[in-house]
């Protein structure tokens, strides 16, 4: 026991100790450096051999019965090991720092081996005096906390006096303090940070807002959206994918990388990367759900789809692009990648920025999207205003021909009939002289009108629509009555529908295979082949090749000329010239050249049909007759009416029973019977109400001869199953 | 027997409606002109009430119409009237018109028959098989 003298002593080194724990130690604002400086110090200068702090661990939330005092600071070997395992001791447990903790005071054990409360630990086996001091702030209410709490303890036994207690307690009070406000910096610096970082994600989103979201042209817009989500977010690479349906299965849909950062999303975007909706990879689900998906360590996340462009990633985050607003109406129309090379890149208020951005994208690209649709409308739009207002002038045109030409040939027959009857001269030079003027006179009128058909012409109404070209040509070659051992057909499958005036397109047909006709008239041997195949994406190729003399070399320009001919003034030359105008009309192209077998061969070029294909909505349960030879046309209608669960039956001269159909769908152009014989004996058995006669070219003498003959209706050959609906439905 | 045929012939271009009256009437049909619809009206129902009436129209389509205005429908407005008037009255349209729309429209209307302006070479044979059934 101290002696009076080196008690007051003993109270100048504890007040000196006191004084220099709290200078040390309290200006020190980073807690695990204060705590540890805490032990060090009242070790030196209380001369205990160990010191350690207890901190109650703030994050405890579940089970608010039982709380933990965690040792935060150690002095020593001891110390160190004991903080490696994690010691901790319960608070109100039966250990001397639970006790303190629990109850808010200061324990002492004098002798350890006494102490019921002792809690004997192996790491400190020398112990024979411990203190345990509560660490306890006050709040702005007045209410006291407890902390933590700091235990010392001595190899001597009854080590402390009553003064060290003192002295040790109001130094724990300051530290208790000193800690709270430790606390309170850091909070207050994380606070800092978080606010930092919270504006400078506005500042991305309305960079991004600003930059990306005005640029109408998708091509631009895509490419400068990642650039400027990685610049303005830090973020190594930024994907933005388009969703696509399946060409082939139309439950499937695809999300199409389009743009995509550095060099690694250009390889993708042309490697035409895709990952499918509603599938195992982020931003597959992503799309699928509608919702945004975060791999916070992608070794871990089972939608991570491993990318070998992309090995640096550590965190992604896979956004919907979706425009519409909730449910109903929501569309999803892509989706964006985010990708980081640290882990836990992305936090709560990333996530939130991120998808609000992602919003206003959607809309940005959505707008492109629709500006393109509208100029493809809009041009649409001018090229049927152009087509109506040429189609009106030609009309006028033409109107106006006949009406001057009809006068001509009504009064030059009329002239003859008068020579005839009552010739003006008995010179028989004379007579024949005025009979060639006359004749003159109505040949050149009869060209009149010819002109007007053949370059007028093909400058009329009708849209173009989806149609057969094989079908289109092969009636044209019917109609000239081409001879079966003359003319050979050799057509791909499964060609695609163009897009043409079927009536314009067969007279285009019918002027090259009256040319082709005309080459092989003199030729050993008379052969006219046909052929019809894709020529790439965009267009089918027509073949037509005769075994005729060929073109002159010098002529295969001039050939396209109105009025060039090299057959004598039989031919007004027009008919390749109105070809020509005709393939123009419709977008298309027409070339001539030699085969080096010899003959010449024209190749037609059709665009290929690309607008939508519309709903069809065939009647069913219909009993059908199809009076057709068995060709790709009869083959489309009979599947699409069967299709709809209608009974077909073809026939190609329509020598059945009928009375068991409700429908009779009759093609004006038969291979291997006369059209007009066959309608004649449909009306004569009464069947001509439910006759209706389809042909791909349509004129108004062979219309009204159909429908004088007994046919209820004559109409455009439809070429799609909803054309298909519109006849018969 | 042919010379109590009368037709209507209507169209308003003056060449078209002198160079068919004269080819008809060689042919030894009776033949009324009038150059538009007003005008056909009027001459139809005289000829009615004075108990002659038409055995056939020819009518062009586009011409002045009942408001004397230019009309290309005006043809099938006539065609209406006469057939309301006579029901079988056979009617030819004869006009520069090659639209199978128009063809179909004038037939389901009660027209005959429909030629286009040049190319109506057969028109007066089948006036006379009209004639003869």
């Amino acid at each position: 026991m101290p002696s009076d003298v080196s008690l007051a002593g003993r109270r100048a080194t504890l007040l000196h100790a006191a004084a220099k724990v709290g200078h040390n130690v309290t200006s020190i604002l980073d807690p695990d450096e204060l705590l540890e400086k805490t032990v060090d110090v009242i070790c030196d200068e209380f001369g205990f051999y160990y010191a350690g702090v207890f901190l109650i661990d703030a994050d405890d939330s579940g089970d608010v019965g039982r709380r933990w005092a965690v040792l935060r600071a150690g002095r020593g070997e001891a110390g160190e090991a004991m903080m490696a395992e994690g010691y901790e001791l319960e608070v109100n447990g039966r250990s001397m720092i639970g006790a303190a903790t629990g109850m808010g005071s200061a324990i002492i054990a004098l002798d350890v081996g006494e102490e019921p409360v002792h809690f004997k630990n192996p790491h400190l086996p020398d112990t024979r005096s411990e203190m345990a001091l509560p660490l306890m702030v006050g709040d702005s209410e007045g209410d006291v906390r407890i902390i933590g709490a700091l235990t010392v303890q001595s190899t001597e036994e009854a080590a402390f006096s009553d003064d060290d207690i003192t002295a040790l307690q109001a130094m724990a009070d300051q530290l208790a303090i000193a800690i709270h406000n430790a606390r309170l910096y850091d909070q207050n610096r994380q606070l800092l940070a978080q606010a930092k970082r919270r504006t400078r994600l506005l500042g991305a989103a309305a960079r991004v807002g600003r930059d990306v979201v005005s640029i109408l042209d998708l091509d631009e817009l895509l490419p400068t959206m990642v650039d400027v989500i990685c610049d303005a977010y830090g973020f190594y690479y930024a994907g933005v994918f388009l969703v696509e349906p399946d060409p082939e299965d139309p439950d499937r849909r695809w999300a199409v990388l389009r743009a995509g950062r550095g060099e690694a999303g250009a390889a993708m975007v042309t490697e035409g990367h895709k990952l499918e909706v509603g599938g195992h990879s982020m931003i597959g689900a992503a799309a699928g759900m509608q919702g945004a998906l975060i791999a916070l360590d992608v070794g871990e996340q089972p939608e991570h789809f491993k990318n070998p462009h992309l090995p640096d990633t550590r965190s992604e985050m896979a956004l919907p692009l979706v425009v519409g607003g909730t449910s109903g109406d929501a569309r999803l129309i892509g989706a964006v990648t985010v990708q980081s090379t640290e882990e836990a890149a992305f936090d709560d208020d990333d996530i939130t920025s991120l998808q609000a951005m992602a919003d206003h994208l959607a809309v940005a690209i959505r707008n492109a999207q629709l500006l393109k649709e509208l100029e493809a409308a809009h041009a649409e739009l001018v090229r049927t205003k152009t087509y109506e207002a040429l189609a009106t002038a030609t009309l006028e045109a033409i109107h106006w021909i006949g009406n001057k030409a009809l006068p001509i040939t009504a009064g030059v027959g009329r002239l003859v009939e008068d020579l005839n009857r009552f010739p003006p001269s008995s010179d028989p030079g004379r007579l024949a002289s005025m009979h060639e003027d006359l004749e003159m006179i109505a040949e050149s009128a009869r060209l009149i009108v010819s002109v007007q058909e053949h370059l007028i012409g093909p400058a009329r109404e009708e849209q173009p629509r989806p149609a057969m070209a094989e079908d289109v040509v092969k009636d044209a070659a019917v109609r000239l009555d081409i001879p079966a051992n003359v003319i050979a057909y050799e057509v791909a499958p499964d060609l695609p529908l163009v897009r043409a005036d079927t009536t314009q397109l067969g007279r285009a047909f019918g002027y090259l295979l009256q040319n082709a006709l005309e080459a092989v008239e003199e030729a050993e041997e008379r052969r006219i082949t046909v052929g019809v195949a894709l020529a790439d994406d965009d267009f089918v190729a027509i073949q037509i090749a005769d075994t005729g003399p060929g073109i002159p070399e010098g002529d295969l320009d001039k050939i396209w000329a109105a009025f060039y001919t090299t057959k004598g003034a039989q031919h007004a030359g027009l008919g390749l010239s109105a070809a020509l105008r005709i393939l123009k009309q419709l977008e298309g192209q027409i070339a001539a050249a030699n085969r080096p077998e010899g003959g010449a061969v024209f190749e037609v070029l059709v665009p290929v049909y690309d607008g939508p294909l519309l709903e069809a909505a065939l009647p069913s349960k219909r009993k059908v007759l199809l009076v057709d030879d068995d060709d790709a046309w009869s083959r489309f209608a009979t599947a699409a009416l069967k299709d709809a669960g209608n009974e077909v039956v073809r026939s190609a001269d329509g020598r059945v029973d009928l009375k068991p159909f409700d429908l009779i769908l009759m093609d004006a152009v038969l291979a291997h019977a006369d059209s007009r014989a066959v309608l004649e004996q449909l009306a004569a058995e009464g069947a001509g109400d439910k006759t209706l006669v389809v042909a791909s070219s349509l004129r108004v003498e062979d219309a009204m001869q159909m429908i004088q003959l007994g046919a209820q209706d004559v109409v455009l050959k439809p070429y799609t199953a909803a054309a298909l609906a519109e006849v018969v439905g | 027997m042919t010379q109590e045929i009368k037709i209507l012939l209507v169209d308003d271009e003056e060449l078209v409606l002198r160079s068919l009256e004269k080819t008809l009437l060689r042919a030894g049909f009776d033949v009324q002109t009038a150059e538009d619809v007003n005008a056909s009206l009027a001459a139809f129902e005289a000829a009615q009430s004075a108990g002659e009436p038409f055995d056939l129209a020819i009518l062009d389509l586009h011409m002045p119409g009942f408001d004397d205005r230019d009309d290309a429908n005006a043809g099938l407005a006539l065609l209406n009237r006469l057939i309301e008037a006579d029901a079988n009255l056979p009617v030819i349209i004869l006009t520069a018109f090659d639209e199978v729309a128009r063809a179909k429209e004038a037939v389901a209307r009660g027209a005959r028959a429909y030629f286009v302006k040049g190319r109506e070479a057969s028109l007066v044979e089948l006036v006379n098989r009209i004639i003869e059934s």
